[in-house]
């Protein structure tokens, strides 16, 4: 019975996760209207047949400016976790593996690394870098790092005294063939899992520096921002916060709702 | 109490790593403060006028052998922007940040302590999947729009407090609390939904561990188990997880402070970097960073008093 | 004093909406006087687990059970939840095999034996401590008084399984059951947690139920043994009748299985040629964040072809360090280690952890010869067939997943694994002590034939001294890191 209800929390994750990605795939090619055409008769229109999810203040299709933010979520969060975990898998594959000095070290600045809330390093990044979409990808990218190479290093840590490993090697394996041949496989698992997380990272947190102004910047359009510009117009137009805001949710949650399937499949 | 010593040693290294990071992070920024805030058309004489007033005239590590030991005098530099001390314009937004992560931190308690158990008990009953569902949900909305929402519907619609309308603690102490509360609780509830999820999963592991069993088989009635043995075992991983969040909520206030107009270090941090006002970045960096860092180690000594295994390890 | 009618337990099957269940008990009877030892022998799943917890009221919540289990006349299945806690702790008791895990690990020994005493009766404070120091006196435990005060983790196996017995005879109950209280612990401990067993039922007129898997252990210990396989009694009987004069087959398979503890006899090896030469070894280990310390002090010894060396001596003596040494994965070391063969290889004693969960068994049998480069490709899955058939597997197993393989299955991949580069020299660490007694029996027997035929050498490492007897020319000892060779 409690295997069943995972699997479906598995496949309700799934499902709202490729809707999100279908409708953002198809927005790269079409949306309704063009996202920042303004039109003054067409101010604060209430959803409708319309207006999908109505327009704001200056008469833009929400809608319509829904499918870019979402592009430039989909965007930001996907090379942030890609950057994130392959470059944490490496660093926490060797440094799992081998320990030493080198993992010591590493495991220190990670350490006072997670003091920092990613949210504020990226701020640092950005006060630094000056802000703009590729520059948020490389700061969070960057950031997201430590978090990945720690999962993975404790992973490989726990591996590493299994009877397979050292059945391999006395078998004569090599030490990246063994990293990355036996023991990679086995983690695949948590990986996957940091993965689902680190992607609800990195939306939680292009939302919340754009919703600071801090983040993309215009003309490309970001679901966060959306919501900050919204937040004046909250009582006459509920629907403009409303939208870019509920889409967040249903990404966040389709991740968190795999991830939880997927969790309980391996336990 | 060796291992507390080391615990206290790393402690130390950590917030030197801190403050050198936070330090040498701004050093290495192309183009000169003078000009970015004294603007491209400033004349040589402004510019040497202000890297004086600055300190900016001198070598880099006397620099920040000097920043350190101002810093931990409290002096924390003087802003670029507003030209007056850092110390000023932190003093009074540093304790409403402060209250806000406490207020948000004691909801996080309050609200996952009792609703894991509850959810934990009842995690087969109809009523405690639903639950459960509802807690996924809550878990997946970021704090800043839960703030929107707590805005618009306790806010506008049933007018329980005006936004925007932020009371200083120095008008009014309760009126102060009173307005902390809709931020703190959009702080609170989806990383409460993350430690009931973890403090729910914990104990229904931990049911199925041998000691449980034994204490079924001297008689315990099921609460007894559930209170006295299954509970301090389970809140182990829990501390854990507690001490991890203070970052969650002290960048969740950054971006919560925002949207209920509250003057705090948040604010701040978001309008120096604007500016450019680098110390007072800094000094915002060192200051949540320290926090979250001796936060975790007070934290880590809970976690020596509950578990007796670590304790002498 | 106990009956047991018609008992039968069974678990709903793992399909979703499936209404089938799995039987396992299918209905016992059987009876136990007022201080009487029974023992219920049986592989694991026979059902002999699953029987003890229904008298103990401790099923788990998704088995179903019927049947009556009368103790003094009363129904125990009959009664509330309520009910059934006021017998238990205080009229059965009961200790488990996993004396690590079955403490409360951050709650003070003292407190978890007085917790049975606050349930059941209203003694005060200073009562309860008195009583709980004599039951840790009782148990062979010296300093009661600091041992309240320590933890379950500043214990060692054995003492905990003492504390264990502590608190399951505080209240002096008419029955304690005890689950294979013995099976995880040293061979030298097993006898002394016997000895304080048979001591209780004697002094306390307890009447001990005793559930294990080893024949061999209770023969001497208890008054009646009721053998149970795929759960249902098939034979029960004084020691004396089983062991003499078993009538069921399966019973005699068990039997048979015991190793015998053949004489040895010392071979003279005409042609001695050595594989292993070990000469004035030391070995040094540094545990996490810990001094290095030497656990091997000088050995010295030479393994010859077609010889089995046994190698014996407590858990924590150093015999996997030894082993480790030999092989290369610890080269910590002082001294020579000299082979004269290719390849030493180790068949591990966790079937679990050996072979790699992802990989099918095909690849994994087929990965040393690729990462050697030898054979072509066709070759090389011939040479894994052939192997695996040779070791007693259906070639389809190459195809599947180490999951979906039983303990004794895996082992049999694990000596293939071990034969594929065609070593002549094996280590085997415990190869059969976390399988059934009637697999043990197979493996041994395969690792016997597979000598022969290969021409290899093993260095066999056991706790169990009648498998040590059964398989080896000779024995090493190590004791305290220093190796002696007994004759």
């Amino acid at each position: 019975m409690g295997k069943y209800k995972k699997h479906t929390a598995f496949i309700i994750g799934l499902a709202i996760s490729l809707v999100l990605l279908g409708v953002m795939l198809i927005g790269i090619f079409y949306t309704p209207y063009e996202p920042n055409k303004m039109n003054g008769s067409e101010k604060f229109m209430a959803p409708g047949i319309r207006h999908f999810m109505g327009t704001d203040n200056f008469g833009r299709d929400i809608f319509s400016r829904v499918l870019e933010g979402l592009k430039t979520t989909f965007l930001v969060a996907v090379s942030v976790t890609v950057i994130g975990s392959f470059f944490g898998m490496l660093l926490g594959a060797i440094t799992g593996y081998f320990g030493g000095l080198l993992d010591e070290v590493l495991m220190r600045v990670n350490d006072a690394l997670a003091a920092f809330p990613s949210i504020l390093l990226a701020l640092v990044f950005i006060s630094i870098l000056e802000s703009g979409t590729y520059n948020i990808i490389l700061a969070l990218g960057i950031i997201f790092i430590p978090s990945f190479a720690r999962i993975v290093r404790g992973e490989f840590i726990g591996q590493k005294e299994l009877d397979y490993v050292k059945s391999a090697r006395l078998m004569g394996a090599s030490h990246f063939r063994i990293m990355f041949v036996h023991i990679l496989p086995n983690i695949l698992p948590a990986l996957c899992s940091a993965i689902t997380v680190g992607f609800n990272n990195a939306v939680l947190a292009e939302a919340g520096m754009s919703y600071l102004g801090i983040g993309v910047q215009p003309p490309d359009a970001s679901l966060g921002r959306m919501l900050s510009e919204a937040q004046g117009y909250l009582f006459s137009a509920p629907w403009y916060a409303l939208c870019p805001g509920v889409i967040i949710i249903l990404l966040i949650l389709g991740f968190s709702l795999i991830n939880e399937g997927m969790g309980e499949q391996h336990a | 109490m060796k291992q507390i010593g080391k615990k206290t040693g790393t402690l130390i290294i950590t917030l030197l790593f801190i403050s050198f990071a936070s330090f040498f992070a701004f050093q290495v920024i192309p183009g000169d403060p003078a000009l970015s805030v004294l603007g491209m058309d400033a004349t040589e004489q402004q510019v040497a006028v202000f890297r004086k007033e600055m300190g900016l005239d001198k070598p880099l590590l006397v620099r920040y052998g000097n920043w350190v030991w101002n810093f931990a005098q409290g002096d924390f530099g003087r802003s670029y922007h507003y030209r007056t001390p850092v110390s000023g314009l932190l003093g009074d937004k540093l304790p409403v940040t402060l209250t806000l992560t406490l207020i948000s931190f004691s909801f996080v308690l309050l609200i996952s302590i009792p609703f894991g158990i509850l959810m934990a008990k009842f995690a087969e009953s109809r009523l405690g999947k639903a639950a459960n569902v509802v807690n996924q949900v809550l878990m997946s909305v970021p704090s800043f729009f839960l703030g929107v929402l707590l805005v618009l519907v306790f806010g506008l619609l049933l007018k329980w407090f005006t936004p925007g309308k932020y009371i200083s603690y120095t008008e009014s102490i309760t009126g102060f609390l009173l307005y902390l509360i809709a931020p703190a609780a959009a702080i609170a509830i989806p990383k409460s939904a993350m430690v009931i999820k973890f403090l729910r999963s914990s104990v229904l592991e931990q049911r199925k561990h041998n000691y449980v069993r034994t204490a079924y088989s001297k008689g315990s009635p099921e609460n007894r188990v559930l209170f006295i043995h299954i509970l301090k075992n389970a809140s182990i991983p829990v501390i854990t997880i507690l001490g991890m969040m203070i970052a969650d909520i002290m960048a969740g206030s950054i971006v919560v402070e925002q949207v209920f107009n509250i003057p705090g270090v948040g604010r701040l941090l978001v309008s120096s970097i604007g500016y450019r006002d680098y110390p007072v970045v800094q000094a915002i960096i060192v200051y949540i960073a320290s926090t979250v860092v001796i936060v975790n180690f007070i934290v880590d000594m809970v976690y020596r008093l509950v578990d007796p295994r670590i304790r002498e390890a | 004093m106990l009956e047991v009618r018609d008992l039968k337990v069974a678990f709903p099957k793992e399909e979703p909406g499936s209404k089938l269940v799995d039987w396992a008990v299918k209905g016992i009877s059987f009876s136990m006087g007022r201080g009487e030892i029974l023992a219920i022998i049986g592989e694991s799943g026979s059902g002999k687990s699953m029987t003890a917890l229904s008298i103990a009221g401790l099923l788990p919540p998704d088995a179903v059970s019927s049947g009556e289990i009368l103790f003094n006349k009363k129904d125990l299945m009959a009664l509330s939840k309520e009910g059934r806690r006021m017998v238990q702790g205080k009229d059965i008791s009961m200790i488990f095999q996993e004396p690590m895990t079955s403490l409360n690990p951050v709650m003070k020994i003292g407190k978890q034996i007085e917790e049975v005493l606050v349930l059941h009766t209203g003694l005060s404070k200073a009562e309860r401590k008195e009583r709980v120091c004599k039951a840790l006196l009782d148990a062979g435990l010296a300093d009661p008084e600091r041992l309240c005060q320590s933890y379950p983790h500043q214990l060692s196996g054995g003492m905990r399984q003492r504390v264990m017995i502590a608190m399951a005879s505080v209240l002096k109950p008419q029955l304690m059951i005890a689950d294979e209280p013995t099976t995880a612990l040293d061979k030298r401990i097993q006898g002394q947690i016997l000895r304080l067993l048979k001591q209780i039922n004697t002094e306390k007129k307890m009447g001990i139920l005793f559930i294990s898997h080893n024949l061999e252990v209770v023969k001497d210990f208890c008054d009646r043994i009721l053998v149970m396989y795929q759960g249902e009694i098939v034979e029960s009987g004084t020691p004396e009748e089983i062991f003499q004069n078993p009538k069921e087959e399966y019973t005699k398979k068990l039997l048979a299985s015991i190793p015998k503890g053949k004489q040895i006899v010392k071979k003279e090896i005409l042609e001695k040629k050595p594989v292993l030469e070990v000469r004035n070894l030391n070995v040094y280990y540094t545990e996490k964040r810990k001094q290095k310390r030497q656990v091997i002090f000088n050995a010295n010894f030479t393994i010859y072809e077609k010889e089995i060396v046994g190698l014996v001596g407590d858990s924590g003596g150093g015999k996997s360090s030894l082993s480790k040494a030999i092989l290369g994965i610890n080269k910590d070391i002082k001294g020579e280690i000299c082979h004269f063969t290719e390849y030493p290889q180790m068949v591990f004693q966790d079937p679990y952890g050996s072979l790699n969960p992802v990989k099918r068994i095909g690849w994994i049998l087929e990965e040393p010869l690729r990462i050697q480069g030898r054979l072509k490709k066709a070759e090389r899955k011939e040479k894994v067939l052939h192997l695996l058939e040779r070791v007693g597997l259906d070639r389809a197993y190459a195809g599947r997943r180490p999951g979906e393989l039983s303990g004794g299955q895996r082992q049999r991949v694990c000596i293939a694994l071990a034969l594929i580069l065609e070593s002549r020299f094996i280590i085997a660490d415990e190869p059969v002590s976390a399988l059934d007694v009637t697999i043990q029996a197979q493996i041994l027997e395969l690792l016997k034939e597979l000598k022969e035929e290969y021409k290899l050498s093993y260095l066999f490492i056991s706790h169990d001294m009648a498998v040590i007897n059964e398989m080896c020319d000779r024995i090493l000892r190590l004791e305290d890191g220093k190796l002696y060779e007994e004759i």
